[in-house]
């Protein structure tokens, strides 16, 4: 073979590699304009010192008079005594459980909605778009184009029913069915709630905003707005596995409430 | 001939390098959600090792007994067949597995990165540390860094981990792909007498199939605290 020969097969290999590389692009298309949400990311503390002090930087949830009456119960395990509001009202004397929420995916922050210092890790593929926490369960933000469902026909969820789209460099996620609970900013929801999340990267890439809009006429006088900063986790990084055993009686301390000076 | 050789030690470079990232971007996408039917199970029973006792056997079952009436993360290997579909995404990072139920952990496979992380980091769970690798159509997990003592330990046809447990699996799309398969091996010399293998083949749920919610676990719930333990 001659100089020009070999140059000629090279060309042929050359192409031949880039015939193959398309076609290998053409069965997982991965379009530019996705943004890259894949992997861990972690909640920022926006200078309160303390979550619920970030919590409180939220703008307050401008609330109708069926939204300050619509009574969140909880389910008895993850009863907080005082502040978020998420347990049931316990009697005076009357002994309770407080379970510290690790045991159950739906303690704080375990829908991947209300967010608390444990990662968050995304991950996206052609047809949905999944968020999980470090325990069991996840968000999965259908992006195939299906609606949300009849809701009279819907079983309502720690996670609801999210549907997703980008919008530029943008994931769009709308939320609805998700049950009775308490929202960040002294919000509320109900099945019927819509939540919109605007996932937005920075240039660099290293940090997530999570623009948070709760739309309810019944519950709110306006849309309840708040964003989420959360900064990327190191390519190296894993997801831990939380551990809880509500067989610890350190767990599953009784309290008894005391009477309340009225 | 210096030139000649180069040129061609060259167009055989380019021609591997085309062929070895072509066989990576042409990995089989294993997303989706797949059930397991009740024949898709072969499990032969474990050979395992003459240091088993009925004493350790019983120990193990009583994890398990444990882990479902309070709920604890049950994790590997029952993560895999919780009796509704799972949840399989794969990215270029990792593969994601998530299963319908409140108590099994979510499965991370990594695909970023070739070794386990360092024990003298690394927390054993009941899901362990898992690296994945792509050998052609196959997608192979190694996972170590079991935690013993949580969980439900035992493992489908005997036995079940230890802190030295080393699982292999091989994920690998038939017919089409609309059946996984799942080759399941189990290692540990304190355990099996030899590597125990046995395979789940999973099958492609709907396309329009959504996870359904399932009922939180709650271990203070009286009515099934009686049912598991009728004796108290």
């Amino acid at each position: 073979m001659n100089a020009r020969g070999i140059v000629v097969a090279t060309m042929l290999l050359l192409a031949a590699f880039a015939a193959s590389r398309g076609a290998a692009a053409g069965q997982q298309p991965a379009p530019a304009a996705v943004p890259d949400l894949s992997g861990g990311w972690v909640r920022v503390d926006e200078g309160s010192g303390s979550f619920d002090g970030t919590v409180e930087k939220h703008p307050p949830a401008a609330l109708t008079a069926a939204g300050r009456a619509l009574r969140v119960q909880g389910d008895g395990r993850n009863v907080i005594p005082a502040g978020a509001g998420t347990g049931p009202a316990n009697k005076a004397g009357q002994a309770y459980i407080v379970n510290t929420g690790g045991c159950t995916p739906e303690g704080t922050g375990g829908s991947a909605i209300n967010h608390n210092s444990a990662a968050m890790f995304m991950l996206q593929s052609k047809d949905e778009v999944l968020m999980v926490r470090e325990g069991p369960g996840g968000r999965r933000f259908f992006m195939d184009g299906r609606p949300h469902p009849d809701l009279s026909r819907f079983t309502p969820s720690l996670y609801g029913h999210s549907t997703g789209r980008y919008a530029g460099k943008t994931l769009v996620v709308e939320t609805v069915g998700l049950t009775v609970g308490n929202v960040p900013g002294g919000g509320k929801r109900r099945p019927e709630t819509r939540l919109t999340e605007r996932f937005e990267l920075s240039s660099d890439g290293k940090m997530l905003m999570i623009t948070y809009t709760w739309t309810d006429p019944e519950l709110y006088v306006e849309p309840h707005v708040y964003q989420i900063l959360f900064e990327r986790l190191p390519e190296d990084s894993y997801a831990l596995e939380t551990w809880c055993d509500s067989s610890d009686p350190l767990q599953t301390q009784s309290i008894v409430p005391p009477e309340q000076v009225q | 001939m210096r030139p000649l050789a180069a040129a061609i030690l060259l167009a055989v470079s380019v021609f591997a390098s085309a062929v070895s990232l072509t066989a990576q971007g042409a990995s089989p996408d294993i997303s989706g959600y797949w059930e397991l039917p009740l024949d898709g199970k072969f499990v032969p029973p474990a050979k395992l090792s003459p240091t088993v006792t009925p004493a350790m056997l019983a120990a193990e079952a009583a994890k398990r007994e444990k882990a479902i009436r309070w709920c604890n993360w049950v994790g590997m290997p029952t993560t895999m067949d919780v009796g509704r579909p799972l949840n399989i995404r794969q990215g270029a990072r990792e593969v994601v597995i998530v299963a319908e139920s409140p108590v099994t952990p979510v499965r991370h496979l990594y695909l970023n990165r070739k070794t386990h992380i360092d024990k003298e980091i690394f927390d054993p769970s009941t899901s362990g540390d898992s690296i994945a690798r792509w050998e052609g159509d196959t997608l192979v997990v190694d996972t170590t860094g079991f935690d013993p003592t949580k969980g439900i330990t035992v493992i489908p046809g005997g036995g079940f981990r230890t802190a030295e447990t080393r699982l292999v699996e091989r994920f690998r799309l038939l017919k089409g792909g609309d059946i996984l398969s799942v080759r399941v091996t189990w290692m540990d010399p304190s355990v099996f007498q030899t590597p125990h293998t046995y395979e789940f083949r999973y099958q492609r749920a709907e396309r329009e199939y959504g996870a359904r919610p399932y009922e939180l676990c709650n271990p203070f719930d009286p009515e099934r605290t009686a049912f598991l333990e009728p004796s108290k």
